[in-house]
């Protein structure tokens, strides 16, 4: 039988949701704040190893010999792993697009700093540490690869000397008629943009717990797993098992953003226990390992693009060059960053044609990662940077030409021209709000005032789409196969009533678990305490993903739906056979199973498990006694893209308009952040504070990116930053606390009209933040067009200008 | 990051560990004193210091004083950040190493960072010690061979090291009262709420018949220790409290500085600059509290 999704709040089976859309308390935050939370940290095994791991300090180097032998000698140390190991027993990463791997530890060369050479099980890891410095390394050193410029120099030493280029890909994409809107255009404007390496800094750094079972030849994983069947699927091809020989359970997690895959550390990991006879062995990433070769760098990224205008302002043609230094190799899949931006590649407007022309380049810095919103955030600076570059030329407010160049309401759904449809949208609604709430006229004449007196006060208004609910095809221009990202829950209803929620994935902050039980307490009609949310490993989950690519409260939503459905239709044949009429008859209304006009006659929820479970005799014939049922969603309507890419990618379009006042000090470069507001539509909110806390997490995030964060990297490729005292992340004295509102336009085609919420605000502030700078700096001709906007910098600007 | 292996002695009394210490000395045993940690153990963890022996002053309760005497304020060398900070006496009697106080990292470092760690650590980018050349402290060192009073143009030797001795403590810093109608600043750049600063400027002033008199100016963040600035202060003297004089002073003492520090954050000349606008800063807010 097909299985509906509702895809609004109002179609739930209850008379009034009780917590779909409420500021529910969230089921996670008791154990949080109590610290009874297992981080994987907090576990230890019987028998346990802990693990150090010796890594490179060179950029570009070949191993020439790893001598071990006083290291193994040591009292207290179990197993030495080196690359021989590894090479007898591994593959190298698979990458997308293939080939550009390195094995978890450096078979023949070290690629980047920080890339692991060595690593020691021993009974405590400050023994497993003082090993590591009786491990002897001898290198043969190669020149490093500094920069994109250097890597695709002719006669540039090669990092995958079998791959003859360090050009990982170079492709053009071209939607519309480019040349023709270019050629035809009353006005183009065009810059070049430089974003530094940025990336996710979660509280908790990447943990496992590794266990070889000798006698099965199979592994199990503990740890702090984002998204756990990847994970496995990743690991089996790594380690050569069989996929279902490998067990991933995943722990709760303080944070992801995407920098904590953890595949280097849970190889090696799992390769010392199966040196050191099958112990389990932990390894805890400390925040400089994290720092220096984690998951935790990304979008290194040279940008030259051109918007071409009308004189009235209608844009028609938007042009990028991208050159993104995606370090060494492929492994971290910073690669699907640099597709992203097809999902919403011309943003909120209508723009008729567009190219794309995409270069990923190998280098010996560390290797990119995810890291929240994958590419949009700098491609958006560029977009956004643009219209306002336009907008000055033109002579014309920003958010008056972002207003004439907005899809309208009556367009949706409307299909952008590299290929994804957006769902539903009201931009210039949200902007006329955002615009009130911060009361732009005075903001502008405020900026006049202070202007005559010789201050840099700037204001950013800036327009975003964010693609909610990622899609495998999103990635096809970078190699990534397949359609479809399933996510899949079993729902049960026991003896008494309770329900258990069991899914594959572990809390890491957002809040789907809550999120989880308010859609099945409304939809069963219980309450939230009567429901248990449980994390099932890989060996027994459904299909799953998890966190990743704004997508998991409206997926898990989707599957508790399907799943519901599914308990609802055989409830109703069974009470309908126990009513002696046709199932047609029955009901689900407010947590009874009941009759069509007589409500008075039906049963609970409970009571119809209890039958179930605890009368067969009872039961029409054939009918199993389950009161449970699983189901796994999958976005609706996806395809495969084109020979362009083109494709329905991400399910959900939310938008955003945020503004920021800011004042530079002229005499120190310093900025600071006078207001900041925003006006969101991520369609129905599951749950506002959720949601709430969702922006402005994102904008904390954004304000790294755009005044604080950078892996800074020396010419010979070697890191500058390798600890926070370098590595500015914003603290809660450097983030506004923002002044929000929302519009509600719920998503068509998703599950309760929920869009995709988790990356819209660090899609908006990076570009909403530079571009209030350059309007600050506009009277005196200045623009900054390289992230981040640090005090240095601008007082470099200025002083160059004399105007500091 | 973890420790290098090291042996952990916490002495009851300011004797045993000065004898403790005499005794490592002697086995030619490299031991290091921990206070309130909160450079040490970092330093410890990523192997950059490898003492073979910590010694624990948190049971030298005897330490943790605040007092006055003599028209001196006194503060034990394993009082907190925290406890300064709080202190009636010091905010109200020396204001410019409260507001000191109030600029070294956040409240949770105040609050187990002591303040004589501070002073023998000489972070050349801390305020501690540029407030010190300022006030003229003292800074109170115990050894075997008995208690002496060490100035602060004396102390702060050069980058991360001091003038006590191997086998000497750091007890105690004293530091007088603020005389009445003194004018003080302490400012800084940093790139965040609570981070070592760029630049930094501390000073006092004082006015003489409507005219400057008496300033004292130093910089940190910028040299191997923090700096005097006296061609500054030579430069004030007897000169109207204008901000004509402030910028002209201003750029005396940037200029004055020999070639400051460079790192990712802040080149050399950036940080001189930043001395420049310091000085003229400080000086006004300085000038708006003088009598």
């Amino acid at each position: 039988m097909a299985i509906e999704i509702p895809t609004l709040p109002e179609q739930l089976p209850t008379s009034a949701p009780r917590f779909v859309g409420k500021e529910v308390n969230r089921i996670e935050d008791p154990a949080l704040v109590s610290g009874t939370v297992e981080f994987i940290d907090n576990l230890s095994l019987p028998g346990m190893l802990h693990c150090a791991i010796l890594r490179s300090p060179h950029p570009h180097a070949r191993v020439i010999k790893v001598d071990t032998r006083a290291a193994a000698a040591l009292e207290g140390v179990e197993a030495v792993l080196t690359g021989e190991d590894v090479g007898r027993w591994c593959a190298p990463a698979f990458t997308a697009p293939e080939g550009w791997g390195s094995y978890c530890m450096a078979v023949d060369k070290v690629r980047f700093v920080g890339e692991p050479v060595a690593a020691v099980a021993a009974t405590s890891r400050y023994l497993a540490e003082d090993a590591l410095e009786l491990i002897q390394v001898e290198y043969e050193l190669l020149t490093p690869v500094a920069n994109p410029d250097e890597a695709m120099a002719p006669g540039a030493p090669l990092l995958f000397e079998e791959r003859g280029t360090n050009v990982i890909q170079s492709r053009e994409y071209t939607w519309g008629e480019i040349d023709r809107v270019f050629a035809d255009a009353d006005r183009v404007v065009s810059r070049k943009f430089r974003w530094n390496r940025v990336g996710a800094n979660p509280t908790e750094t990447f943990g496992c717990i590794c266990q070889w079972d000798l006698a099965d030849n199979s592994l199990t994983c503990r740890g702090a797993y984002q998204t756990p069947r990847f994970m496995g699927l990743g690991r089996a091809a790594s380690l050569k098992l069989p996929a279902n020989k490998v067990r991933i359970i995943t722990h709760a997690q303080g944070g992801g953003f995407g920098g904590k895959g953890g595949p280097r550390g849970t190889d090696i990991a799992a390769l010392l226990s199966r040196k050191a006879d099958g112990r389990p062995v932990k390894y805890i990433e400390d925040r400089m390992e994290y720092l220096l070769a984690g998951g935790g760098q990304s979008w290194d990224r040279y940008y030259d693009a051109a918007l071409a205008l009308q004189a009235d302002g209608t844009v028609t043609g938007f042009k990028v060059r991208l050159v993104d230094d995606q370090g060494a190799g492929a492994e971290g899949y910073g690669t699907i960053s640099a597709a992203k931006p097809l999902a919403a590649f011309t943003g909120n407007y209508r723009i008729e044609a567009a190219s794309y022309d995409l270069t990923l380049v190998a280098t010996n810095r560390a290797p990119t990662y995810p890291y929240r919103g994958y590419g949009p955030p700098p491609h958006n600076l560029v977009l956004e940077s643009l219209m306002d570059i336009a907008a000055r030329e033109l002579a014309v407010d920003p958010a008056e030409l972002r207003r004439r160049n907005y899809i309208r309401p009556e367009q949706f759904p409307y299909t952008v021209p590299s290929g994804n449809e957006y769902d539903s949208g009201n931009y210039a609604a949200v902007l006329d709000r955002v615009l009130e709430m911060a009361d732009y006229r005075a903001l502008r004449e405020a900026q006049a005032k202070a202007r005559a007196e010789g201050r840099l006060v700037g204001i950013g208004v800036v327009s975003t789409v964010e693609p909610g609910v990622f899609d495998w095809n999103a990635y096809a221009t970078v190699g990534v196969p397949g359609v479809g990202v399933p996510e899949g829950v079993k729902v049960a209803v026991d003896v008494l009533g309770n329900v258990t929620v069991a899914v594959g994935f572990n809390l890491q902050g957002q809040g789907q678990f809550t999120v989880a039980a308010q859609v099945v307490a409304d939809y069963l009609g219980v309450d939230m305490n009567a429901v248990k949310v449980a994390t099932a490993s890989t060996d027994v989950a459904m299909p799953h993903f998890g966190q990743g690519g704004s997508r998991l409260g409206v997926a898990v939503t989707g599957a508790i739906l399907g799943a519901c459905e599914k308990l609802k239709q055989t409830f109703c044949l069974l009470v309908a056979h126990l009513m002696h009429t046709g199932p047609e008859q029955v009901e689900l209304m407010n947590g009874r199973l009941q009759l069509k006009g007589a409500p008075e006659h039906g049963m609970s929820i409970a009571e119809v498990a209890g039958v179930m479970l605890a009368r067969s005799d009872l039961l029409p014939p054939g009918m199993e006694p389950c009161p449970e049922a699983t189901f796994v969603w999958t976005a609706p309507n996806r395809n495969l893209p084109d020979d362009q890419g083109r494709c329905r990618s991400y399910l959900t379009a939310a938008n955003a308009t945020h503004i920021a006042q800011i004042e530079i000090d002229r005499h120190t470069g310093q900025v600071k952040i006078l207001g900041y507001f925003i006006v969101d539509d991520c369609g129905t909110r599951l749950n506002p504070a959720s949601v709430e806390g969702q922006l402005q997490g994102g904008v904390a995030q954004g304000v790294g990116a755009a005044l604080f964060e950078e892996y800074v990297y020396d010419p010979q490729a070697q890191p500058l930053v390798t600890t926070f005292v370098d590595y500015l992340i914003p603290t809660i004295h450097e983030v506004p606390m923002t002044t929000k509102d929302h519009l509600v336009t719920p998503s068509p085609f998703a599950p309760l009209g929920a869009k995709g919420c988790g990356e819209g605000a660090i899609h908006t502030t990076p570009a909403t933040l530079m571009c209030a700078i350059n309007d600050a700096l506009s009277p005196l001709g200045l623009e900054i067009l390289e992230t981040p906007a640090s005090p240095h910098r601008l007082w470099k600007l200025l002083h160059g200008h004399g105007a500091a | 990051m973890k420790p290098a292996p090291f042996d952990y002695y916490a002495p009851e009394t300011l004797p045993e560990a000065i004898a403790l210490m005499a005794r490592l000395e002697n086995e030619g045993c490299d031991a290091k004193i921990l206070a309130g940690g909160q450079s040490l153990m970092p330093m410890l963890a990523m192997r950059v210091a490898r003492p073979d022996a910590l010694i624990d002053l948190r049971r030298l309760t005897a330490l943790n004083h605040i007092a006055e005497h003599d028209g001196i304020i006194a503060i034990g060398a394993m009082a907190t950040k925290r406890a300064a900070e709080e202190s009636t006496l010091i905010r109200e009697r020396q204001p410019l190493f409260h507001a000191a106080t109030q600029l070294v990292g956040h409240r949770q470092i105040r609050n187990r960072g002591s303040v004589g760690g501070s002073f023998a650590h000489a972070d050349p980018a801390s305020e501690y010690p540029a407030v010190a050349l300022v006030l003229d402290m003292e800074m109170q060192a115990v050894g075997e061979g008995g208690e002496r009073l060490i100035p602060a143009s004396e102390f702060f030797v050069t980058y991360m090291t001091t003038a006590l001795e191997p086998g000497e403590i750091l007890t105690e810093v004293r530091m007088p009262m603020l005389p009445a109608g003194t004018g003080w600043a302490i400012q800084e750049i940093s790139r965040r709420n609570g981070d070592l600063a760029l630049a930094g400027v501390a000073l006092t002033l004082r006015f003489s018949g409507g005219l400057c008199a008496d300033a004292r100016i130093a910089a940190f963040g910028v040299d191997a220790t923090a700096v005097r600035l006296t061609a500054a202060e030579d430069a004030l003297a007897g000169q109207k409290p204008d901000a004509a004089t402030f910028a002209r002073v201003a750029a005396i003492a940037a200029a004055s500085l020999a070639e400051p520090m460079s790192c990712i954050h802040a080149s050399a000349d950036y940080r001189r600059h930043l001395i420049g606008v310091l000085v003229e800063r400080t000086l006004a807010e300085a000038a708006g509290r003088a009598r």
